[in-house]
């Protein structure tokens, strides 16, 4: 029996100190869970969101982000449509993003103010200048979706 | 929660006095191929032993540790999961107990808070507190990258791969909230470049202009580069005692009257409004007539809770009158004016008259950030808070020079002196805090120090 190296080596960067490169190449995988139906709602042009159904509890607003369970009394919450109008409540245009950034720069990253909505969510401006107050409505991206939260965008009402 | 209730603002408090003894760190750098994560955290913790004047030596005082805790924010930077087992065999104190703490960027002051009620609860009398990080492995696009994946990564972290516009959101809405001119956020970076020249374990020390800064490229606006942190390789370590081993190991402890915790939601988009939490010698009537919603996106609920809870555990009435010096989580240069609301150095919608006055100055009524901060020095995350503290134990210790103006420091760490180092020991210090600081304020301490 006799071992043999059967994958790469790695490249020597730097000899002293010796450094050397250290490459990543694997992928994950990750569930939306309880969360599917929001983002099955994008391809369908549907924003969804969660509301609690606890006559008891201090929150009857929609959240959205959604979650599965109410943060405030721990019931499992119900989903309802959230509405499609909003206005920018602030903004930044990223100009030097991150690694594993998929959309273009400049990106005007927005969060949104939504009437019966409890949270602002944080999403992007598809088209447009952003401003405090400028009314939007909600794109989706239905074709070649990403099945991220890059499916839902803004874009000027 | 939006409401409290009955136990949720109860004080804490220790069951015995908890103080700091000696504190290290290595110098910080953008990249140090030169040494490993456990060299960095034996020289720092070498430092705290050797260098501090502690009465016994180090065979000695390695015999009386019995618990440690160790500080680091992310395992994708030094791709070493279980690297706190790593350090603690470099360290040679296997086989104590110790563990590991993860709040992201306040990882740092929450490893001293754990250390601190290991100590307060008689379950240990010597307690060495290390932190680290490495992040020169990556280049710094997959670094912003990293430190977004502690964003919520179903909702945001796509948005842009870059905690830095997640900041700038909130900057954004700061600045309509509040007519903050550009000036005043450049004079923040200014001075804090211009402190971190006379430190020698400085990673920026820059002489800038507030021109400079205002032609500053945007990585994301209103955010300038040199608006935004350090990413930095090094280390820093701190020992916490009771009192019988604390004047065992030195002349000179330091009491940590408070350290004390708060959290917001990861997402900045969940913060429905409430009313203003009320610091102590904040009026009744301050917040009646407030026009926007608490805490939105202007101000960081979880500095105000851990600011309410550490002010009454050290008993501070006003803290602007009563601490002496200050090290806050300096991020951004905005950040950094929600949280002198926050900590109540000025009522809501008013932090920029901190800066504008000269009171965050040496000289000034609160000197803040001496050491360089976020923005000059470094921000090794996992070492970030724990550094804070040994550079407010050291002005409390009237330390400075010994650390900071020693030609030999300097030379240790490849530098030479600044002829023109200023002097930065706070006359007379006796009352210092340091804010450690995650997310877009999901967690956070605030830690108050006292001349024993």
């Amino acid at each position: 029996m006799s071992v043999e190296l059967v994958a790469p080596g790695c490249e020597v960067l730097n000899l002293s100190p010796l450094v050397i490169e250290n490459v990543k190449d694997y992928f994950h995988v990750h569930t939306y869970g309880g969360l599917t139906r929001f983002f099955e709602g994008l391809r369908a042009s549907r924003l969804l969101g969660t509301r609690c159904t606890n006559r008891a509890c201090e929150e009857h607003r929609i959240w959205l982000p959604p979650r599965a369970y109410c943060p405030d009394c721990l019931r499992p919450m119900e989903w309802v449509e959230a509405p499609q109008r909003g206005e920018i409540f602030t903004h930044t245009t990223v100009e030097y993003p991150g690694s594993n950034f998929k959309l273009s720069t400049p990106c005007p990253l927005i969060s949104v103010s939504l009437e019966g909505v409890c949270t602002k969510m944080m999403s992007y401006l598809k088209d447009g200048r952003p401003e405090i107050g400028m009314k939007i409505r909600a794109w989706f991206r239905t074709e070649n979706p990403t099945h991220t939260i890059l499916d839902l965008a803004w874009v000027p009402a | 929660m939006i409401t409290f209730g009955e136990g949720n603002l109860r004080i804490p408090r220790f069951g015995k006095p908890v103080y700091i003894v000696a504190g290290g760190m290595t110098d910080f750098r953008k990249t140090y191929p030169e040494k490993a994560t456990e060299e960095l955290a034996a020289e720092a913790l070498n430092m705290a032993s050797l260098e501090n004047d502690l009465k016994v030596s180090m065979p000695e005082f390695k015999r009386l540790v019995n618990f440690c805790v160790y500080s680091q924010f992310a395992d994708h930077f030094g791709d070493q999961l279980l690297a706190a087992a790593r350090v603690h065999d470099a360290l040679g104190f296997d086989p104590l107990g110790n563990f590991e703490v993860k709040t992201g960027g306040a990882t740092g002051g929450h490893a001293v808070l754990a250390g601190a009620m290991a100590v307060a609860s008689g379950y240990a009398d010597v307690v060495p507190v290390v932190g680290w990080e490495r992040m020169d492995e990556v280049s710094t696009r997959q670094g912003n990258s990293y430190i977004a994946s502690a964003a919520c990564k179903n909702f945001e972290s796509e948005l842009g791969w870059m905690y830095a516009s997640y900041y700038a959101l909130m900057a954004q809405r700061y600045l309509y909230e509040n007519q903050v001119p550009r000036e005043t956020l450049a004079k923040i970076t200014v001075k804090n470049h211009r402190y971190a020249c006379s430190s020698p374990f400085s990673q920026n020390p820059m002489k800038l202009t507030e021109q400079e800064v205002l032609e500053n490229k945007m990585v994301s606006d209103p955010l300038s580069f040199l608006e935004c942190c350090l990413m930095s390789t090094g280390a820093a370590a701190l020992v916490l005692a009771d009192e019988a081993m604390a004047f065992k190991l030195t002349d000179r402890p330091v009491r940590l009257a408070a350290i004390c915790s708060g959290t917001h939601t990861l997402r900045t988009a969940d913060r429905r409004p409430m009313a203003v939490l009320r610091l102590p010698h904040e009026p009744e009537n301050l917040y009646r007539d407030r026009k926007w919603d608490w805490p939105g996106f202007s101000a960081f609920l979880a500095t105000r809770m851990a600011a309410y809870l550490a002010y009454q555990m050290a008993g501070i009435g006003n803290p602007l009158e009563e601490l002496d010096l200050l090290e806050t989580h300096d991020a951004f240069t905005i950040s950094d004016i929600q949280t002198y609301e926050d900590i109540g150095l000025r009522p809501y919608g008013r932090g920029r008259e901190f800066i504008e006055s000269g009171e965050a100055y040496l000289g000034g009524k609160l000197p803040t950030n001496l050491s360089g901060g976020l923005l000059g020095a470094m921000h090794a995350v996992g070492a970030t808070g724990i550094f804070q503290i040994v550079e407010v134990l050291w002005q409390l210790q009237d330390k400075w020079a010994k650390f900071h103006a020693d030609p030999k420091m300097w030379e240790r760490f490849g530098k030479v002196m600044p002829g023109d180092i200023e002097n930065l020991q706070v006359p007379n210090a006796r009352r210092g805090a340091a804010i450690s600081h995650a997310g877009t304020g999901s967690h956070v301490t605030m830690a108050i120090l006292e001349r024993a």
